[in-house]
């Protein structure tokens, strides 16, 4: 009786995933909360376990996050009748910026801000990331542009014993030539259709073990549209260069040549 | 003989090879500020905590270094016991607050530190006097160039600001005494430091007397662990935070750089090798006719397979000790992006480096270099001499 008695006295708060794994931490449990390591601190119920939210700046954050009810803070910490800021919601993008310039005008010893400003500053990190990522991304494009262009010029070298019989059977260096081209492009695409496969495979694969590593649901790899029919595109491109740099060399050799006689 | 030969093969598809080449030099290039990436940002790290000699950082319990704006009561007192104890060399406490450098109507707005300048390890002094006078202080170059400042002028500096009185509290005349590099804070940042004593006067009661940090050197740093334990129960609402657990937390927080370095330098690898192999095995292909001859006149089986790995081995060489000279260009690109980390020492190299890893760099692709040659040098070592001959001939 007495127990149930405490239990309608206690306030409720929440906790993050990682604190209840942490911790062995459950709905309904009854713990201690203070504002220092050194006070006491008042009792309060567990009334949920809450997710992360698909926000990039509480990736690197490995602290544990608590709500508490507002009062319940301000009392523990000791903090009276004050908030460290308001969230305000308004109708509309033009009324926010009414609003924040009526506050910013009426206003008496604090500022107003609009969300997406304050959302500009705090993602700089991710901002210098994603530069490094877009550097790496073009260092990663270069490498395989030779990687690519190379194995091309290979495998159409490798033709040089068709190309001279079909020119000895006749048939016209321009056909051979666009037969050649046509080789190279359809490897070119063919390629670039079982990477794009083994890309998306990646992109799942490093989405569950991120999302698993720092308990998120932000998505870290996104294989779109554009990326693949950029990818396609490259790689169609150095193939069509690879096959007419090859295929004009064959063609302009004499088929005899290309036998080695 | 074998290198010769090697090469003259290589030579023959100069095109080829120059391709090849240049691939191998790409992919050394990756792999060298991938090794310089993984190692690099940990071990600038490192130096930067040790490069004035504290092993120890103390600071409120549950935070790291002016994470947070808590401080810790009682600063001489806890100075007091820890210089008492015959392990620790010297203890040099840190107060952080902000700032306003008043102009008029206007203020800039910069760090402060409270330090005590015979035993602070946060700048190092680079022209004038340390800040000695009470109402001394000396500034990093950013705090000079925004405010316009030079060594000698006094400026009035003001601890606190009510915005709902709209005033500056704790105002005072400082002079500006030196100019310094401050070690720990981010690009950009308007930095000064002042006597630790002035600076508490300056925030007010609230600060009376704490610290934000204390730096602890101790005479033996094979020590940390005993002073560590002994200083968590002197003082419970104490954090220590010694050189190996921040090493600990900054690898936790930058463990996806080491990640990707570990990624993308495995796929350098990968792509060398690949080209390599490529490349030798339809040279190769190309070369039977001449392979059995050479083995037909008596020519044995290992030197064909030492000049057919040498021509691997060479084309990676040559890639990797070219893209050595890329990769450092690179780096230092790439290491131009990532310092722009808010928030991140400017001291702290992501990329830095070291000779070992360029040797890395260059010993593993080697390594791939011989690998890639060995399969398509076992094939032409293999060669059936009586039928291939045939077929040549008739081809």
């Amino acid at each position: 009786m007495v127990a149930l008695l405490l239990a309608l006295q206690l306030r409720t708060i929440t906790i993050d995933q990682r604190l209840a794994a942490d911790a062995h931490l459950h709905v309904g449990d009854t713990v201690m909360v203070s504002g220092s390591p050194t006070s006491v601190g008042d009792s309060a119920t567990i009334a949920a376990v809450i997710g992360r939210r698909a926000d990039p700046s509480e990736i690197a954050r490995s602290d544990y996050r608590v709500h508490l009810h507002l009062d319940q803070l301000q009392h523990l910490i000791g903090y009276g009748d004050r908030v460290d800021r308001f969230a305000i919601g308004t109708r509309g993008d033009s009324a926010a910026d009414t609003a924040v310039r009526a506050i910013n005008d009426a206003a008496f010893g604090f500022r107003a801000y609009r969300s997406r400003d304050i959302a500009v500053e705090t993602s700089e990190t991710f901002a210098v990331v994603s530069r490094f990522h877009r550097a790496i991304g073009v260092i990663t494009i270069v490498a395989s542009s030779v990687f690519l262009l190379c194995i091309l010029l290979l495998k159409v070298d490798e033709r040089r014993r068709d190309v001279a019989a079909l020119r000895l059977i006749g048939i016209s260096r321009r056909s051979v030539m666009l037969s050649v081209v046509l080789e190279a492009a359809f490897i070119s695409v063919i390629g670039s259709g079982i990477g794009v496969g083994i890309g998306w495979v990646t992109s799942l694969a490093v989405n569950w073990h991120y999302q698993l590593r720092y308990q998120t649901p932000l998505k870290f790899a996104l294989v779109t549209g554009d990326i693949v029919l950029f990818a396609v595109s490259l790689s169609l491109v150095l193939g069509v260069l690879a096959g007419v740099l090859a295929a004009r060399r064959l063609v302009r050799t004499h088929p005899l040549t290309l036998l080695g006689r | 003989m074998r290198l010769v030969l090697a090469l003259a093969s290589l030579r023959r598809n100069r095109a080829r090879t120059i391709l090849a080449v240049l691939g191998v030099a790409i992919a050394a290039a990756m792999l060298l500020d991938m090794v310089m990436l993984s190692t690099g940002m940990r071990e600038s790290f490192r130096e930067l905590l040790l490069s004035r000699g504290f092993q120890m950082r103390l600071t409120p319990r549950g935070t790291l270094p002016f994470d947070t704006e808590a401080s810790i009561p009682g600063a001489t007192g806890i100075v007091a016991t820890l210089r008492a104890r015959p392990e620790i060399d010297l203890v040099s406490p840190v107060l952080g607050a902000s700032v306003h450098v008043l102009r008029g109507d206007s203020s800039i707005t910069s760090f402060a530190l409270g330090v005590d300048p015979a035993a602070q390890g946060d700048y190092q002094l680079a022209a004038g006097a340390d800040a000695l006078a009470p109402n001394a202080i000396v500034a990093n170059d950013d705090f000079l160039r925004a405010t316009g400042a030079r060594v000698g002028d006094t400026l009035r500096i003001a601890a606190g600001y009510d915005p709902q009185l709209r005033s500056h509290s704790g105002e005072r005349a400082l002079v500006v005494a030196g100019r310094a590099r401050f070690l720990y804070l981010a690009a950009g940042q308007l930095a000064i430091a002042a006597p630790l004593r002035t600076l508490q006067q300056m925030t007010g009661a609230a600060r009376e007397d704490r610290a934000s940090l204390f730096m602890v050197r101790l005479r033996d740093a094979s020590k940390v662990k005993d002073v560590s334990r002994w200083i968590r129960t002197e003082f419970p609402a104490i954090d220590v935070i010694s050189t190996a657990d921040a090493m600990a937390r900054v690898d936790e927080r930058l463990s996806y750089f080491r990640q990707l370095s570990a990624i993308l330098g495995a796929v350098s690898l990968v792509v060398g090798f690949l080209l390599v192999t490529t490349l030798v095995t339809v040279s190769v292909n190309e070369r039977v006719g001449e392979i059995v001859v050479m083995r037909a006149i008596g020519i044995s089986r290992l030197h064909i397979v030492e000049q057919i790995v040498l021509e691997g081995t060479a084309m990676s060489v040559v890639g990797a000790v070219l893209g050595t000279g890329l990769g450092l260009i690179t780096a230092r690109y790439l290491n131009t992006i990532l310092s722009r980390f808010p928030g991140l020492p400017a001291a702290i190299d992501f990329f830095l480096f070291q000779p070992r890893d360029a040797w890395t760099a260059i010993g593993l692709l080697t390594a791939c270099g011989v690998l890639a040659g060995l399969y398509p040098a076992w094939r032409a070592a293999s060669l059936p001499l009586a039928h291939t001959l045939r077929e040549e001939a008739v081809a």
